[in-house]
């Protein structure tokens, strides 16, 4: 039995982590990797104390201090299938047909890239229809290619395609990006780059692999179509919150409620900090504090009962 | 045992390409390498080979993985602890 199991590998689960190993609360961290969403950044140039890191040597970071606590153990490569609540604590069922107990649970899971959910999307994933422009822009050499998207990291994406492809369409919703201005002039001077506002994509076209797009604009409605080899999906974030469903409360967004004092969800014994809660503003060093905040209050808790 | 053969598709930029070569060499296993940036041939047998256009591919002794899961790559390898 555990006194506390943490779910996540991003800045908030491991922050708990080291301050469990502090506190020396009998913890176990579960996660597929460590870093959180930031892994696949270039460059963060707000991780406060370090001017600038790569998202590569942050998760390194990360797990390198975590590991300085032998008593926190580290089950990575992995991930909690489900959250059981039993008389004391809970069971939770990991990968590998693993079973473990605790008196408390952190949930820190983040969240992930959202989905078009258009026709096309899931069949053509990796057949055209690509989520990480870092990882794959250079495969788009000298290809025309679609990023969805106008918030920053739509901008981002089409920044990192720019060495690459043939032509960007980067189509944006609205009237205009919601992204930073500074980025959005830079790529938009390209003559590479063509901006499409108002348009909602409805559909990726394509057998064994993605030749176009249908799109509908939004003044007119109308129907377009673009012919592109790749389309980027940089729409935002969903809250990895599933596995709390029918347990804590949750908001419209997927958001898991907190109080914002101690990051408690609404079932005892169950706290949740980061991307996955309903905190306002989606941050790596705020994931820090809360989870931080969530840490202590859980070593209250354990105290107590 | 002979070690299986590994061969990993990747691009400069990828960082789960970063991770999984990492995770060879925490575990003293041979790989190689092939940059699908610059070898044109050995992207299409990447996609050949993986009916994908993402890195990283990693080929084990024939069987194709697509991304980095560590827990999978663990198992096949043998090197699953706990």
């Amino acid at each position: 039995m555990y006194d506390l199991i943490i779910v996540g590998g991003g800045p908030a689960g491991v922050a708990a982590g080291v301050y469990a190993g502090r506190k020396r609360i009998k913890a176990l961290l579960v996660t597929d990797t460590f870093g959180g969403q930031s892994l696949v950044s270039n460059e963060v140039q707000n991780w406060i104390g370090t001017k600038s890191i790569s998202g590569f040597d942050l998760g390194k970071n990360l797990e390198e201090h975590l590991r300085e606590y032998s008593d926190v153990e580290i089950m990575d490569g992995a991930w909690v299938k489900s959250i059981i609540k039993e008389d004391k604590g809970f069971r939770l069922q990991v990968s590998d047909d693993k079973s473990v107990n605790t008196r408390t649970v952190l949930i820190a899971t983040g969240s992930r890239h959202r989905k078009l959910e258009v026709p096309g999307e899931k069949e053509l994933e990796g057949k055209g229809v690509a989520y990480c422009s870092t990882c794959d822009a250079p495969l788009f050499e000298g290809k025309v290619v679609a990023v969805i998207g106008g918030g920053n990291s739509g901008l981002e994406a089409v920044r990192d395609l720019i060495p690459y492809a043939k032509e960007i369409y980067l189509l944006i919703r609205s009237e205009k990006t919601k992204g930073d201005p500074v980025t959005f002039e830079k790529i938009s001077g390209n003559p590479k780059v063509h901006i499409v506002t108002m348009a909602q994509t409805k559909e990726i076209l394509g057998t064994d692999h993605a030749r176009g797009l249908r799109y509908v604009d939004l003044e007119t409605s109308m129907d377009k179509e673009l012919l592109v080899e790749g389309v980027f999906v940089e729409i935002g974030t969903v809250p990895n919150s599933e596995l709390v469903k029918g347990l804590a409360e949750i908001n419209p967004y997927g958001e898991i409620i907190v109080d914002h004092k101690t990051q408690r969800t609404s079932v005892p014994g169950i706290w949740a900090a980061g991307d996955v809660c309903d905190v306002l503003y989606k941050q790596n060093n705020i994931s820090v504090g809360d989870a931080i905040k969530a840490a202590l209050n859980i070593e209250r808790y354990l105290h107590k009962e | 045992m002979d070690q299986k053969k590994i061969t990993i598709y990747s691009t400069p930029m990828c960082v789960y390409c970063r991770l999984a070569k990492d995770f060879f060499k925490k575990h003293n296993l041979q790989y190689t390498e092939i940059d699908v940036l610059r070898d044109m041939k050995a992207r299409e047998e990447m996609f050949a080979k993986s009916k994908q256009m993402g890195v990283p591919v990693i080929d084990i002794d024939g069987e194709i993985f697509v991304g980095f899961d560590k827990g999978s790559l663990e198992k096949i390898l043998g090197v699953r602890q706990m």
